[in-house]
């Protein structure tokens, strides 16, 4: 039987975009869940884990991230 | 002491299997005598440097042997025995120049050139079944068991922290996936309606992944729908990988105006431990439940991400994402670059596979962009539409792009970890797209 191979190939991309897309929307959704439940119920122990003790109160913690961040995006950049 | 013994046993051993061989008959039942085992015959001094020179390749690559025969026992034409090694040699060049000068993917192309060049070598079968790259190609990537050890390490290199603070921008990384399934039509097309190119549909369905942009994908899935073309689409892929930075930013330009390519996104917040511990976990559940077939792939990206986000298996973190990754990558490299034979690479369907690679790649990122700049209409953040070009995955390579196309349009304008998103959903997406396809046949 000869098959129409550009028809085939339709039905491929219409099941193929159907099932990636509703594949990562369920993901973004789980995701999001996750992070509500995570950050609500079992958020990261306020002083991090005795590998990782830092010296600088707690409060100073996000700024820290942020130059870490930026260090890392600079570094990057330079990289790049 | 120890010597000696070994060598009077090497010695006795040999008597041994002379005997034997003069009891039984020589030749095993394929024929295939091993070649240096055939018995000596004096020579006059002329006919050694006769023989000589009828064992080199200067010889090898003037004159055509009517019966030399390919990696698969195939006839080989006159023009691949002689022209042909030696425009594939000046391919390895241009690879070797395209890595060294130019800075493409060295790490792969080195190896890959490389490769190529070691499998013109007339006489000596370095990529037959036999030789020592066709063996490395029969270990790891005939049964596809390289890219997925690849795919670990990429699994233990990725910090989905970006994709975790924004979940949504995974939308660009499925829209992306696009390219893998228009370029499918598009090479059945090409069978259809015209006698160049013979695709069946599983060959399409190989060479529509490398618009996944993801090249230990490409050859997973090559492995297992399209042996026959899978030097040339793991060739595709890692060149135009490489090529992303040329190939993407006109497209990006050409689809996005000046205040859209400014527009400035906000700070990602911080992920905690926690929730990048459970994400490998929560994907490889999704894929567990509803796309099996994309969990050998999935599998060893998410094993490789939970050793890194473990925290507490930072040895073996470390070796994947460095050591079992650089062995891996010298033994793929120069197992693909093995397929880069005349004969096999200097084809029609090559030609065919390269530009359509290339679309894929172009339909990718522009399905990417236009999905970005829908997105940007309906979101109550501001997005920057070039972000939708990361999602084809190539990572970290198209993120970097996105980044440096950022800057040129707003000096602080630094969108790296923003296309980080799409860029490692982009990896999930083809892996899935990848899954779709296998579970098709």
């Amino acid at each position: 039987m000869e098959v129409n191979l550009v028809y085939e190939g339709f039905k491929f991309m219409v099941l193929g975009m159907s099932v990636v897309f509703s594949f990562l929307v369920i993901m973004v959704y789980a995701l999001k869940l996750q992070a509500k439940i995570i950050t609500k119920y079992f958020p990261d122990p306020v002083s991090p884990s005795s590998t990782n003790q830092r010296k600088t109160p707690a409060k100073n913690k996000s700024q820290d991230e942020v130059v870490a961040a930026i260090t890392a995006a600079v570094m990057h950049h330079r990289k790049a | 002491m120890k010597k000696i013994v070994l060598v009077i046993t090497l010695i006795a051993s040999l008597f041994a299997s002379s005997l034997l061989a003069a009891e039984a008959p020589p030749a095993p039942a394929d024929g295939s005598v091993p070649k240096y085992a055939k018995e000596y015959e004096p020579k006059s001094i002329e006919n050694m440097f006769g023989g000589l020179y009828e064992t080199t390749g200067i010889k090898a690559l003037t004159s055509v042997d009517p019966d030399m025969t390919d990696s698969d026992g195939k006839k080989m034409s006159g023009f691949s025995q002689t022209g042909a090694r030696i425009i594939m040699v000046l391919i390895s060049f241009v690879l070797f120049y395209l890595a060294i000068a130019k800075g493409f993917e060295p790490l792969l192309l080195i190896p890959i050139g490389f490769g190529g060049l070691l499998a013109n070598i007339p006489l000596a079968g370095i990529g037959d079944p036999d030789g020592f790259l066709g063996i490395i190609y029969s270990t790891g990537i005939e049964n596809g068991l390289f890219p997925l050890l690849i795919f670990m390490g990429v699994g233990a290199m990725t910090d989905f922290g970006p994709l975790l603070a924004n979940p949504k921008v995974a939308l660009l990384g499925a829209a992306a996936q696009f390219g893998i399934f228009g370029t499918v039509i598009g090479a059945v097309a090409l069978t259809q309606y015209t006698d160049i190119f013979n695709f069946s549909l599983q060959d399409a369905a190989a060479i529509g992944i490398i618009g996944g942009a993801d090249g230990p994908t490409s050859i997973y899935v090559a492995s297992m729908l399209s042996p026959d073309l899978l030097g040339a689409i793991a060739i595709a892929a890692y060149s135009y990988m490489a090529l992303v930075p040329i190939i993407q930013p006109p497209i990006m330009r050409a689809l996005t105006n000046d205040k859209e390519r400014v527009v400035k996104m906000e700070q990602l917040r911080v992920v905690s431990k926690r929730e990048k511990i459970i994400f490998p976990i929560t994907v490889l559940t999704l894929v567990m439940l509803f796309l099996p077939d994309a969990a050998p792939l999935v599998g060893a990206l998410t094993f490789g991400n939970f050793v890194r986000e473990s925290g507490v298996a930072a040895r073996l973190s470390d070796t994947l994402q460095n050591a079992l990754i650089n062995i891996v990558t010298i033994m793929l490299g120069l197992a693909v670059g093995s397929k880069l034979a005349a004969e096999k690479f200097l084809i029609a369907e090559t030609l065919g596979i390269l530009v359509l690679g290339l679309v894929a790649f172009a339909l990718g990122t522009v399905a990417g962009v236009l999905m970005a700049k829908i997105m940007s209409k309906f979101s109550k953040e501001p997005i920057n539409p070039l972000i939708g070009a990361a999602g084809v995955s190539a990572v970290p390579m198209a993120a970097r792009v996105v980044n440096k196309e950022g800057l040129k349009y707003n000096q602080d304008n630094h969108l790296l970890m923003h296309a980080m998103g799409p860029n490692v959903a982009g990896v999930i997406g083809s892996a899935v797209a990848a899954g779709v396809l296998l579970s098709l046949f």
